[in-house]
């Protein structure tokens, strides 16, 4: 069976998905062995063939609900750009007997937020599960829930309005979600990856201490000075800092 | 009332508008359970008359042609299958669901309805859902609830914050503390349990759910969820829905 990594990268103004995505590229090679395609719009960066040694680039204009057809593997790793994978605590998601598993719960590392608005959306507060970590395996169950993901996009002002989102944003998050509950027969019932999803918000400072350290200094709820430090993986929500950090070991 | 059938399923119903509502809900077990048992319980049917309000309820355990019992409040739904029920209940006398649901199938958490029983230390039952087997105990029980809602304002000066009138989720939890629960519930999260849609245990806007979430018959979904058991809709008006 083979396996891969797919991120999706798009470069902005501030920041560089890309170099971001290509660091990534070679933390998933390090810890899971399995090699990563990126797949971005920018023209200049995937007419180049610096990612030769990690996977090949894809050039077009797609989105995280393309992961399924464009996935050469049978086991698929679609991780966002700003994951950091630190550990090889993924490798046990690679090797499990499902089709496909996402985080349902996200919880700030610093403990300062309790992150009850993030893990729901809308005014009902549907469970939320997070497209940050997606692991798929070819099969008509992962592919109906990508196809249902584009049903949901293409169609997202319906599916708005009908789970009262407050803001008119799309977001995979919240199109994974629904899509899920479609497929799983409208259940809530769906397997997920075993722990939560460690997150660190903008507002702490992320620094990279060694290469499979960081700590994040943060101030507490009672206004006093406090860090932790992280030899996980985690998501960091303050892409700035990861970007920072990026640059720094390029 | 004469045993006509091992099991079935008791829906009491005083007054017109839960004769409507049982009706529906004899009618949605009915769709899963073709072949069940259900008996209405309507006012003319009281073995002891109607004593008006909740004060009827312990007539109950006399008014069952059943050996085994499964009494339900009227203004339910039933969503998916419940005849597993029997198999999880027969090997007791008496048992009184415990806790409720939201709309998405996780527990409530919310206990804005249940300050009474937080401050008195009550058992979290709710009698929507209460087995009953014909045996020693379930005559106890039932007379014990006959007592209170006839003590009632002698077990008011016990409680704190009482209700002026006895609500039956509360004389029921009474006499579970006076015969002790575990003999007359399950532990929690073991045994059938509403999915209740009042306001605060769900979170809606409103206290209206019938207005602000969209809902499906056939399968029952609420807001595009699969509703499982037995779900207690609280607005009567949506009977007729």
């Amino acid at each position: 069976m083979t396996t891969g990594a797919l991120i999706f990268a798009r470069n902005n103004e501030e920041i560089d998905y890309v170099a971001m995505a290509r660091w990534s590229a070679s933390n998933i090679k390090r810890h899971l062995g399995i090699p990563t395609h990126i797949v971005t719009d920018d023209a200049e960066t995937t007419n180049t063939r610096y990612f030769s040694d990690i996977g090949n680039v894809i050039w077009h204009n797609l989105n995280r609900m393309d992961a399924y057809q464009l996935s050469p593997w049978d086991r698929t790793l679609v991780l966002d750009a700003d994951y950091v994978v630190a550990s090889n605590q993924l490798q046990s998601v690679l090797e499990v007997d499902q089709d496909f598993l996402a985080h349902r719960w996200a919880y700030d590392v610093t403990g300062n937020n309790n992150f009850e608005g993030l893990n729901y959306f809308g005014n009902n507060c549907m469970p939320m599960w997070w497209a940050t970590v997606m692991m798929f395996r070819k099969s008509n169950h992962a592919r109906l829930i990508f196809e249902s993901m584009r049903m949901i996009k293409d169609n997202w002002t319906h599916y708005r309005n009908l789970y009262k989102n407050t803001t008119a944003t799309y977001r995979n998050d919240h199109a994974l979600s629904i899509a899920l509950g479609i497929v799983n027969g409208h259940t809530l019932d769906h397997a997920g990856i075993p722990w939560k999803l460690a997150s660190l918000t903008p507002e702490h400072k992320l620094t990279q201490t060694s290469q499979d350290c960081y700590r994040v200094n943060f101030i507490n709820t009672e206004n006093k000075p406090r860090w932790v430090e992280l030899q996980q993986d985690f998501h960091a929500m303050g892409k700035q800092q990861l970007g920072e950090i990026v640059a720094s070991n390029s | 009332m004469p045993v006509t059938a091992e099991r079935g399923y008791l829906i009491p119903a005083i007054g017109n508008v839960y004769v409507e509502c049982a009706q529906k809900l004899s009618d949605s077990i009915h769709k899963w359970h073709p072949n069940a048992n259900i008996t209405i319980l309507t006012k003319e049917m009281l073995p002891y008359g109607d004593l008006g309000g909740y004060v009827n309820d312990w007539q109950v355990f006399a008014a069952s042609p059943y050996r085994q019992t499964i009494k339900l409040e009227a203004d339910m739904i039933c969503a998916s299958p419940i005849d597993h029920w029997w198999t999880l209940l027969e090997k007791r006398d008496v048992v009184i669901s415990q806790g409720a649901r939201d709309f998405y199938d996780q527990p409530a958490a919310a206990r804005y309805y249940r300050k009474i029983f937080d401050e008195n230390n009550l058992p979290d039952v709710y009698n929507a859902i209460t087995y009953w087997r014909l045996s020693r105990t379930a005559k106890e029980f039932f007379n014990l609830v006959q007592s209170i809602f006839e003590q009632w304002d002698s077990y008011k000066k016990i409680l704190k914050f009482p209700d002026e009138l006895p609500t039956t989720d509360v004389v029921y939890a009474i006499a579970a503390v006076i015969m002790d629960p575990d003999q007359v519930t399950l532990p929690k999260g073991l045994g059938p349990t509403i999915v209740h849609m009042k306001r605060y245990i769900n979170p809606i806007q409103t206290s209206n759910w019938t207005k602000e979430l969209v809902w499906e018959n056939n399968p029952f979904r609420i807001n595009t969820v699969a509703q499982f058991g037995l779900v207690h809709y609280h607005v009567k008006e949506w009977v007729n829905e």
